[in-house]
């Protein structure tokens, strides 16, 4: 399969000139942001709280906004004709994750600067989160391909991330062995216990499981991507 | 010379219903070839089997000599537009930059896009964003989309469902220029007079089923009642196509009382309702 610079372009100029008339991407992007304000404060250190706006950034500003940006695509018939013009799966997808992607980096910084998150290894935060970054897009992708209308995929969605971003944060105090136990291989959860070992100046063995386990979820979340996408090639 | 399109015994049922019972047919280089059948009668259904979009039960279906499960390729696809239901634009987006897209997409020069434009009567409006265009234009638009690359097959699924006269002219005319510069066209249509005076052949489709397939004037000729109807000074009068007619006709003539002859061929229209039982609409 070829890869063109030229059509990848064109796609991420489309969806450049579609964003910036899409009031409720500009809002999905500024909700992070005005979170790490609230929080900025409260943190008292606890790394749960200085974590959650930059888990918002990648839920919020990337799987939503990526999720929304798919579905209407979907909703509108204009995917179909994507994928009937000689633009490859690559082309496409990429094209339009690399907006979402740029987008949700510079929102996550500015919250992860407001709250003042610790930085600690910086390669290995850079990575986590990267690999955060193409899991969520990905997410957000399956989302907005499985749901019909842009409102559904925010009813199919919310749950989804609320588990993901909130998880992390409620499963402490909610108890019950076998809850803790599933929310602690969320990728979001051991991204937690692979930054708080991080900041106890850890390095690459303390935290090669959690890599481990959050590479496992981008992989397969992509899987998942693209088998989804290739499925909705078809009208039923 | 191998035929572009060569369907044979295809059938298509979807969860709980069938909607193509065994069709076949062939479609040759530079012809304009037509669906004519109602709501419903599989139409739509065989123009998204055709392009890939939808996986048929059962039946070979051959495109350029491939078996459309393997012609999604890149390479195929760059070699056919579409128009259906489900060609969709970017609301937000002005006319010339929905077109923008699809010029770098299929590796063709931007002019092209005044080019398309003025084909499709909108040359003028190509700043404005297609959210403000009404349902007529928007399916301007997407012809202009679909022809943009000069493909060598088209697929037209209704294409002018929701025009007015002048503009279907508009399009008829664009539309019979392509196809002199060598594009093959497979349209489908309930609409008798666009198939008429669009199609070289025209299939005649009902209930998933085609029940004839012929040139419109073979067709007519095919199923006219053998009559003629002379407007004479007295009125009109209808005469059998034969021997008493024929001296009929000259009798008139000899007393100057005869004013016009018609041939009574039948509307594509009748021919259908005595074929199927049904109207098209
Ligand atoms: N997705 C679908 N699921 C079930 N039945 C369908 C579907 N699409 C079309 N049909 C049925 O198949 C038949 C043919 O439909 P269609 O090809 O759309 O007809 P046309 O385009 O000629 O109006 C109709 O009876 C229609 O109700
Ligand atoms: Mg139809």
């Amino acid at each position: 399969m070829t890869f063109s610079m030229v059509r990848f372009q064109a796609i991420v100029k489309k969806e450049w000139k579609d964003a910036v008339k899409n009031p409720q991407i500009l809002l999905l992007a500024a909700l992070p942001i005005l979170f790490a304000l609230v929080f900025e404060g409260m943190a008292d250190n606890r790394l749960d709280i200085i974590s959650y706006p930059a888990l918002l950034a990648l839920s919020m500003t990337g799987a939503f906004t990526q999720s929304t940006m798919v579905c209407e695509e979907k909703e509108k018939h204009t995917l179909r004709v994507l994928m009937l013009s000689p633009a490859t799966v690559a082309e496409i997808l990429l094209g339009k994750s690399l907006l979402t992607a740029l987008l949700t980096l510079v929102v996550m910084i500015i919250s992860m600067i407001i709250v003042g998150f610790p930085v600690y290894h910086f390669a290995y935060l850079a990575l986590m989160l990267l690999f955060s970054l193409v899991m969520f897009l990905s997410f957000g992708t399956i989302i907005g391909l499985l749901s019909r209308t842009v409102s559904e995929s925010s009813i199919i969605g919310l749950p989804v991330l609320l588990i993901f971003v909130m998880g992390p944060f409620f499963a402490p105090d909610l108890g019950g062995d076998a809850l803790v136990k599933i929310v602690d291989y969320l990728p979001t959860q051991q991204f937690m216990h692979a930054l708080s070992a991080l900041t106890e100046d850890g390095g690459f063995n303390e935290i090669k499981w959690n890599l481990l386990n959050i590479a496992v979820w981008t992989a397969a979340s992509l899987v998942v991507c693209l088998v989804t996408y290739n499925k909705r090639r078809f009208d039923k | 010379m191998q035929p572009i399109i060569q369907v044979n015994q295809l059938t298509k049922a979807y969860a709980n219903k069938k909607a193509l019972n065994g069709i076949s047919f062939q479609i040759h280089k530079g012809e304009i070839f037509g669906f004519l059948g109602p709501s419903g009668s599989g139409k739509t259904t065989t123009v998204k089997i055709l392009t890939s979009q939808l996986l048929h039960t059962s039946g070979d279906v051959r495109v350029f000599g491939n078996p459309i499960a393997q012609s999604r390729h890149a390479h195929y696809l760059g070699r056919i537009g579409i128009l259906t239901d489900n060609s969709g634009l970017y609301e937000r987006l002005s006319i010339y930059d929905n077109l923008e897209l699809f010029c770098k997409l299929y590796g063709i020069p931007i002019q092209r896009i005044e080019e398309v434009l003025t084909e499709v009567n909108l040359a003028a409006e190509q700043r404005t964003l297609v959210k403000q265009l009404s349902k007529g234009m928007k399916q301007r638009v997407t012809l202009a989309r679909a022809i943009l690359h000069k493909p060598e097959l088209l697929f037209l699924d209704e294409p002018t469902s929701a025009l007015d006269p002048v503009n279907r002219q508009h399009i008829h005319e664009a539309l019979r220029k392509l196809n002199e510069a060598g594009t093959t066209i497979f349209l489908t249509t309930h609409d008798m007079e666009e198939a008429e005076s669009l199609c070289g052949r025209i299939a005649f489709i009902n209930g998933g089923k085609i029940e004839a397939i012929d040139t419109p004037q073979q067709l007519r000729l095919n199923h006219s009642d053998n009559t003629i109807t002379l407007t004479t000074r007295q009125g009109r009068v209808t005469v059998e196509r034969d021997d008493s007619g024929a001296a009929r006709i000259a009798e008139l003539i000899r007393k100057g009382e005869l004013l016009a002859i018609h041939s009574n061929e039948p509307t594509l229209g009748d021919i259908f309702v005595q074929l199927t039982g049904r109207n098209l609409q």
